[in-house]
């Protein structure tokens, strides 16, 4: 099609200054909305992260001593399944417990270090029968007093509640943003369709000098592109403060049972780029569903 | 290098625009479309570069049916066929030379043919001296040669002029039918819609007649009636 360069950047360029205002709004609301649904991807990420432990209807986790002996491990196996109470339990050791920790935060040297140290106990986690707050509490004092345990951490009403509300907050988020990315495609379907109008004169005489329909598009959908290719990268450092708020909470340490409330940051780059390529493509499918309904027409 | 066969065309299902209307012209001819103010001529024109399709019969266009050609094809059917209008469609933003270039360019034609192509072309309808200046600058009769350098810059075989003079008085339209009848001897067949009943008279060449969309006379060398 011998589409050349110095053509598409020329028509783009005089696209952009006819609608400077318009651009601008558009590319905000790209921005926002990307921002809004990385950020809270990073949340519900961040959540599982922290929750990993309490998934399937765990309750408690009994950790024992790192050096505990294998006699001592065996009583606390068998007690767990001679006890009416205990529906179901699974033993996590060392290796799992630290296989865990790098899977949920990979490429951060940091932050396994921090943690291996609390994890690496071997670990037995256990699903009650009945998980009726006070009797899953009374169930792990049995536990803690029993020797070889070092601690017994039950997955208290406030973590499931945080759970519940982290979970309905994103989903809340994440639809906000979708809304507002939908706006955004429409904001740039609707610049595309005001630069179309103020060019039709330019496209009549186009058509009829035998230009191709894609040589017509290619402009306006390099303009979409832009738009949402704009939108998405101002989106990405913000996305990244974002996460650093997360690192905050984390770093709380009277939040212990939230620990590992953190994202690795090798995830923090990909949904950034994610969200670019995203902004990229609302731009261009915008732009070219509005320069196709009018070529059409 | 036009043959339309049985060719019927109905506006929105109810206006009979062109009514079991079939005409050949040779390449190389020059042909008037006469006939009274919605009689068709317009909707004939529309037929040959595909702004429009018939609703019954066939169009051919260089030994093509261009009936059955796909969407993707007709940009290229149109690179053959130069058009030219009452009103010019020039651009007004953009300069004389921008204008013509703009047709090459959007064709896809690399900026060292535009470079040579163009000022070739301008010198042709001669407006080498006003070729930085703005339609809105000139007269209608140098806006219409411009309009004539974009159609014919890149050399189509037929050249549809849509009442060209229609807006022109009497001694500019002349220049204008010196220059078209230039571009005809260069091999180009033009076909050309007019009222213009002095010019016809004058030119005398095929006359093709049409009215309520039928086609009621065809002559070569024939006069407006
Ligand atoms: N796009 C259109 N939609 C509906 N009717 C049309 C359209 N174009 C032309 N017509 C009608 O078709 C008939 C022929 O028009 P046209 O070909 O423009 O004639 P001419 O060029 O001889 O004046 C007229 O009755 C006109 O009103
Ligand atoms: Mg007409």
């Amino acid at each position: 099609m011998n589409l050349r360069l110095d053509y598409v950047v020329r028509e783009t360029t005089s696209n952009f200054r006819r609608n400077v205002t318009l651009t601008l709004a558009t590319v905000i609301t790209v921005t926002i909305s990307l921002t809004l649904l990385g950020a809270a991807l990073l949340f519900r990420d961040a959540v599982d992260n922290a929750t990993v432990r309490w998934k399937d209807g765990v309750e408690f986790i009994v950790f024992m001593e790192p050096d505990i002996t294998a006699e001592l491990e065996a009583d606390i196996r068998g007690q767990l399944q001679d006890s009416r109470e205990v529906l179901e339990f699974t033993y996590i050791d060392k290796d799992e417990a630290y296989a865990e920790v790098q899977e949920l935060l990979g490429d951060s040297p940091e932050l396994v270090d921090v943690i291996t140290a609390e994890r690496l106990p071997a670990s037995f986690r256990v699903k009650p029968t009945d998980t009726l707050p006070e009797r899953v509490d009374r169930l792990a004092e049995v536990f803690r007093a029993q020797p070889g345990v070092s601690r017994v951490v039950t997955a208290s009403e406030t973590i499931r509640a945080i759970e519940d509300l982290s979970s309905g907050l994103s989903q809340r988020v994440i639809i906000i943003a979708i809304v507002l990315l939908v706006a955004a495609a429409v904001l740039i379907w609707n610049t595309i369709r005001m630069a179309l109008f103020s060019r039709r004169q330019d496209i009549e005489v186009m058509k009829l000098v035998g230009a191709t329909n894609w040589f017509i598009r290619v402009p306006f959908m390099v303009e979409g592109l832009i738009q949402g290719l704009v939108g998405g990268l101002v989106a990405m450092p913000l996305i990244w403060l974002t996460n650093n708020y997360l690192s905050i909470i984390n770093d709380d340490v009277s939040l212990e049972l939230l620990r590992g409330f953190a994202v690795d940051p090798s995830r923090v780059w990909s949904l950034g780029f994610q969200m670019v390529g995203l902004g990229a493509l609302v731009g261009t499918l915008g732009s070219g569903i509005a320069v196709t309904r009018f070529l059409d027409r | 290098m036009i043959k339309l066969e049985n060719v019927t065309k109905i506006y929105k299902g109810e206006v009979l625009a062109l009514q079991n209307a079939s005409c050949e012209v040779q390449r190389g001819e020059f042909v008037f479309l006469v006939g009274p103010s919605g009689s068709g001529k317009s909707t004939f024109m529309r037929l040959l570069n595909k702004e429009e399709d018939a609703d019954r019969g066939r169009v051919y266009v260089a030994g093509k049916d261009i009936g059955v050609l796909p969407g993707y094809k007709v940009p290229f059917l149109r690179r053959n066929i130069g058009c030219v209008f009452q009103d010019f469609k020039l651009l007004p933003n953009k300069t004389v030379v921008q204008n013509v270039a703009f047709a090459l360019e959007v064709i896809g034609h690399p900026r060292s043919v535009i470079k040579s192509k163009v000022p070739a072309i301008l010198e042709l309808v001669g407006l080498s001296r006003k070729m930085h200046n703005y339609p809105d600058e000139l007269s209608g009769g140098e806006q219409q040669r411009v309009s004539i350098a974009r159609a014919f810059v890149n050399r189509p075989l037929i050249l549809l002029a849509d009442e060209p003079t229609g807006n022109l008085d009497p001694n500019t339209s002349l220049g204008i039918m010196t220059l078209l009848d230039r571009i005809n001897r260069t091999g180009t067949t033009v076909v050309m819609a007019t009222h213009d009943r002095g010019i016809v008279d004058k030119m005398r060449r095929r006359v093709v007649e049409l009215d309520k969309g039928q086609i009621v006379r065809d002559q070569s060398r024939g006069v407006y009636e």
